[in-house]
């Protein structure tokens, strides 16, 4: 579903070339959940950004459901992002001009569909936001907007939901609920996830904890079926 | 903490020092950041154009003013009936301006073989105080120039005396009892065309003061005409002067002073137009320069929402960020405002270079004040424009380190706007100290609000329905706009102030250039030719036809003098309100027929026109005395009937055309009956209607037109012009010679004056324009940016979502031309709006319907705006969306 191929990301900085990802190869099948973990600065949120094609990298290949991103321009890649993929960030990342239903409708209108209004509202239903359908990100709760955030991930059915740090501006019992919606609609409707962490327990909630240390794979360790559902 | 827990904590010197450590530190990593550029251009911006123009029309006025004295021969006249009392030239030595006098009178020169009617003027030894006397040996050649008059026992002689006297430079004439030698031959004296009547009654014949008592002409009773000259080069001491003369009670309506405003209208309204125009192009330029600042200031203060709640977090008070902030913003301010004095200083030098080859004279030293105006201009646009915004940073509450969405709760967003109005208000007033101007441009800008807000209200209630319709990238744009409505009708309002500030300097300009282009034409005529009889004309019109030279029709004139109106004696005093009044009186009274151009001591009747109060006064100066006055068959060209009707096809006679203003003064009406006294003859005609004159076209003009047949046969001379190039004028002697009873007015150097001084304001405009044009890109650009944010923001998710670039691309164009269009359309109503106001009020134009611009206007902004939203925003595509969210969250 996802793989790379000795994937390299330097940025210039004023002290000189900085290495980020020193060749990172991995595969992710489909269905899989993947946590990614690793300390700050270990090029955790780099490699999500790189799989999910949102930034190019600097050598070496990524591939997406068998499509090489590094061979694709940031057109053809946002193409492949409509009909592939979907996000959950840290920050939430909703438009604060848009109330809660029309930030999930927007994927869904993006991709020429014109049941949005319906889609989106079964969906805000199904994170059970219904009744705050017409509220502004302003106007709800940080686990709130993580729902919405949530919501939209899935309104277009993305094979692939990639997720950076989904509890990491909530407090623990929020971040829990959020991260039991998000794998109650993972499972339903089969998604690839790939998720970046701090938290151990989430982490270990994954069938996979691939761990980065200063831009290279240090750990890739398989959880079974089994743990990951009884957590 | 409280803030004086706080403080009682920290050692106040202490702490104030650090902060302004902190605050430097600020400054310099805003300024490496980029974020304190735009503001600082726009500073700079303001300071430069203010500068530079102050600078510029400082000295300008005082090189123009300089120039134009030259065609008084001095900076400031006292001229009056009869004697004028010592005591003036006195006290003006005394101030320490040169003086000089001078005395004009009518007589008759003898020779041996011949007699002359001459027009003497006595001069002393100072003058001329301004220009040159320009004398030759050989008559009609070339002269040289001379800043005297002539010594005692000489006289200089205009050269068309010469061939009428038989005599040659080297011999004798006789002016009253004194003999005097001929010995030189006058071709131009600086105030030739600003004298009385009696300086253009003959030949001039120019003599020294100190021989006046010789000649024996001058006596009591006498008709003469005394000039006190004065000129300084100090303005003040000329201000002052003029102010302790106005104050003398007892010699109002007696004696008068006058400066070259007074004297040429055509000069004086290029300079009145030109310093309109360049006040309003400043103003323009600081209003638009001020947006830019307030625009820029709010971007800059959103994106320090985050560094004020941390350091609140950190415990510095809502005080210390003020310190810190207001630090900031006075440091930059005074970087901008030296670079500014830097970069007026150059504009200005540059426009004078531009201007150096027609800029006849030496330009003074300009003073201290442009540079003092500069500085507060950058201090009031602070206040006004970026304080607000930077003061609201104080009230950031420092939750927002956890809750990024926690925004400014106390101040209302429409603080600043309000702040900034009443900035922009007061500069306005400050710079023009205009009321008119002021209430024209503020109430256009109001308007624009006004309609604005209507227009975003039906905006708004025409789409209803949610989302973002992000499918379509026409949906996508007008859903996107809709949303940030507010937003976009602040841009759309700051565009379309932009938009009609160009285009109503550009309009205005254009109407201005065309209209003095227009009112001196390269065929203007340039030689008045009176007292010509009526069997003269044939001989007159033969020898132009054989010459080559380009004649014009024949006016007859007469000597007509108002005496009833409808039975009754038509008061004195006219029918004008008490300021008009008041400059009526005081002109009136100014001999009857002194006159202020060489076209109306050849027409013996006209003025030209005014600007200001006293315009109807100085027009129908002379009141009920004398006035030239002629008939004709057909409507004189530039005149325009405004009531009545010109007399048909078959003329009846004893019908009369009146001045419009003229006929107000009097208040007369259609139909009334007038009765005049034309040579000891009473003659009675109906008034069948009023006309328009355009008084500045240097042409015969009449306020007085009989219909033909109702005077014919009461005598009286012709009056014609001719356009005779410098080549041509030793012809002048031929024709002279062959009508020896003619008076010829050679106005020639005064036309070329007026165009050299139309030609150098011109330029001065069109370069104002482009300063204005610089401030108003700078103004697009932040308003621009100042939306940047967000919409990279948004585009950076719809792309995380899988938008492509030509769908964002496309609806960025279609939501930047949209909005461009509807401010290029306001902006075209606001500037025909505005113009129509200015140019009736400000610029004494006829307003005109500016149809081209409907059409180019919201054309313009269309291109202007989607040209420059795409060319910011393009980043939007390029920039990896991971990277927009990073740097953004």
């Amino acid at each position: 579903m996802i793989e790379t191929r000795n994937l390299v990301k330097s940025v210039d900085t004023s002290e000189g070339l900085l290495t980020i990802l020193k060749g990172i190869t991995l595969k992710v099948n489909e269905g899989e959940i993947v946590a990614i973990v690793g300390a700050s600065g270990s090029g955790k949120s780099t490699l999500l950004g790189l799989m999910a094609g949102l930034d190019g990298a600097s050598s070496g290949d990524v591939l997406l459901d068998d499509n090489n991103l590094t061979e694709m321009d940031e057109e053809q890649r946002a193409m492949l992002r409509g009909q592939l993929v979907g996000f959950v960030f840290q920050s939430f990342q909703l438009l604060p001009s848009l109330t809660a239903l029309e930030n999930v409708m927007l994927p869904i209108e993006l991709k020429g569909d014109d049941q949005a209004r319906d889609k989106a509202k079964q969906l805000l239903q199904r994170v059970g936001l219904e009744e705050r359908w017409h509220h502004y990100p302003n106007q709800l709760s940080g686990g709130e907007q993580q729902r919405v955030a949530i919501a939209r991930a899935f309104a277009t059915q993305a094979k692939i939901l990639f997720a950076d740090e989904p509890t990491g501006n909530l407090d623990t019992a929020t971040g829990k609920k959020v991260v039991e919606l998000l794998f109650e609609l993972n499972r339903e409707f089969s998604t690839t996830l790939v998720l970046v962490t701090h938290d151990e327990r989430l982490a270990q909630r994954c069938n996979r904890v691939i761990k980065l240390v200063a831009g290279e794979i240090a750990e890739d360790t398989k959880n079974t079926v089994e743990e990951s559902v009884s957590v | 903490m409280s803030e004086a827990a706080f403080n009682s904590f920290n050692k106040p010197s202490a702490v104030s020092s650090n902060l302004f450590t902190v605050a430097l530190r600020l400054l310099w990593r805003d300024w490496n950041g980029g974020e304190l550029r735009l503001l600082f251009i726009a500073l700079v911006m303001a300071v430069t154009s203010v500068t530079g123009i102050a600078l510029f029309t400082d000295r300008l006025e005082k090189a123009l003013l300089l120039e134009s004295a030259n065609m008084l021969a001095a900076d400031r006249i006292v001229s009056g009936r009869g004697e004028l009392p010592e005591e003036i030239l006195e006290e003006g030595q005394a101030r320490g301006l040169r003086t000089a006098q001078t005395l004009s009178f009518t007589s008759m020169a003898f020779s041996e073989s011949g007699n002359m009617l001459v027009a003497a003027k006595a001069v002393s030894d100072a003058y001329p105080l301004r220009g040159e006397v320009i004398i030759t040996k050989a008559a009609f050649t070339r002269g040289r120039p001379i800043l005297s008059g002539p010594p005692p026992g000489e006289v200089w002689l205009e050269a068309r005396a010469l061939p009428a006297l038989e005599i040659e430079v080297g011999d004798t004439v006789f002016v009253g009892e004194a003999e005097l030698l001929v010995s030189e031959i006058i071709i131009t004296e600086p105030d030739r065309t600003g004298g009385s009547m009696m300086d253009n009654a003959g030949p001039r014949l120019m003599l020294n003061m100190a021989d006046v008592p010789s000649t024996n002409v001058v006596q009591l009773g006498s008709r003469v005409s005394y000039r006190y000259l004065f000129a300084s080069d100090e303005l003040s001491e000329l201000d002052d002067f003029e102010q302790w003369f106005r104050a003398q009670e007892e010699w109002r309506g007696r004696f008068y002073i006058r400066d070259v405003r007074d004297e040429s209208q055509e000069v004086a309204d290029a300079l009145d137009r030109a310093e309109s125009f360049l006040l309003l192009g400043s103003l323009f330029a600081v209003i638009l320069a001020g947006v830019a600042i307030a625009l820029t200031a709010k971007r800059y203060s959103e994106r320090h929402y985050d560094y004020v709640a941390i350091l609140k977090t950190l415990g510095c008070t809502s005080s210390q960020i003020t310190f810190i902030y207001l630090t900031v913003q006075l440091v930059l301010a005074l970087f901008a405002v030296l670079a500014g004095w830097v970069l007026g200083w150059l504009v200005h030098q540059g426009i004078l270079q531009l201007l150096q080859s027609i800029l006849l004279v030496t330009l003074p030293e300009p003073g201290l004040q442009p540079y003092v105006i500069g500085a507060l201009t950058a201090v009031i646009c602070l206040l006004a424009f970026a304080l607000p915004p930077l003061l609201a940073l104080r009230e950031t509450p420092p939750l927002r380190v956890l809750r990024k969405d926690m925004s400014q709760q106390k101040i209302s967003d429409k603080v600043p706007y309000a702040f900034g109005i009443l900035g922009t208000i007061f500069l306005v007033y400050w710079y023009s100290q205009d009321l008119v101007l002021t209430s024209v441009l503020v109430s256009s800008v109001a308007g624009i609000a006004l309609f604005l807000s209507i227009i975003s209200y039906l905006f708004l209630r025409s789409g209803g329905s949610a989302g973002m319709k992000a499918g379509n990238a026409w949906k996508l744009a007008m859903t996107a706009a809709r949303r940030r409505r507010s937003q976009n009708v602040l841009q759309v309002m700051v565009f379309s102030v932009t938009i009609m500030s160009l285009l109503i300097l550009t309009l205005l300009r254009t109407d201005l250039i065309d209209e003095w282009q227009a009112q001196l034409p390269e065929d203007t005529p340039n030689h008045f030719m009176m007292n010509i009889t009526r069997n003269q004309i044939g001989e007159i019109e033969n020898f132009f036809a054989d010459n080559g030279i380009q004649d014009n029709a024949f006016y007859p004139l007469i000597s007509a003098r108002v005496t009833r109106v409808n039975g009754d004696e038509p008061n004195p005093e006219g029918n004008l309100g008490d300021d008009e009044q008041n400059s009526l009186t005081e002109n009136a009274n100014l001999d009857g027929v002194e006159l202020s151009e060489a076209a109306q001591a050849a027409a013996g009747e006209t003025d030209t026109g005014a600007t200001g109060e006293d315009q109807a006064g100085r027009r129908v100066r002379g009141g009920l005395s004398r006035r030239q006055v002629t008939w004709a068959d057909e409507v004189p060209p530039d005149n325009g009937i405004t009531a009545g009707e010109w007399w048909g096809e078959n003329p009846q006679p004893g019908y009369v055309s009146i001045e419009q203003d003229y006929a107000e003064w009097l208040d007369l009406e259609l139909g009334d009956r007038l009765e005049f006294e034309i040579n000891q003859q009473t003659v009675y005609a109906e008034v069948s209607n009023f006309r328009s004159v355009r008084w500045d076209n240097m042409q015969p003009n009449f306020f007085i037109i009989f219909s033909p047949g109702t005077i014919d046969h009461l005598g009286g001379t012709y009056l014609s012009t001719a356009l005779m190039e410098q080549e041509q004028k030793m012809l002048l002697n031929d024709l002279i010679r062959l009508v020896p009873t003619m008076v010829v007015i050679e106005i020639d150097a005064l036309i070329e004056q007026i165009q050299t001084i139309i030609a150098q304001v011109t330029s001065a405009i069109e370069l104002i324009s482009v300063l204005v044009l610089v401030c108003g890109a700078l103004v697009l650009l932040s308003c621009v940016n100042a939306s940047l944010d967000e919409r990279f923001h948004e585009n950076a998710i719809l792309r995380t979502l899988g938008a492509g670039q030509k769908l964002i691309m496309t609806s960025l164009l279609i939501e930047f031309a949209t909005i461009g269009f509807i401010a290029g359309l306001i902006a075209t109503i606001g500037a025909e709006a505005s113009l129509y106001y200015l140019q009736q009020e400000v610029f004494e134009q006829d307003f005109s319907f500016h149809y081209w611009v409907w059409p180019l206007g919201p054309l313009l902004g269309t291109l202007i705006i989607a040209g420059l939203g795409i060319l910011s925003t393009r980043g939007v595509v390029r920039i990896s969306p991971l990277n927009v969210l990073r740097r953004l969250t």
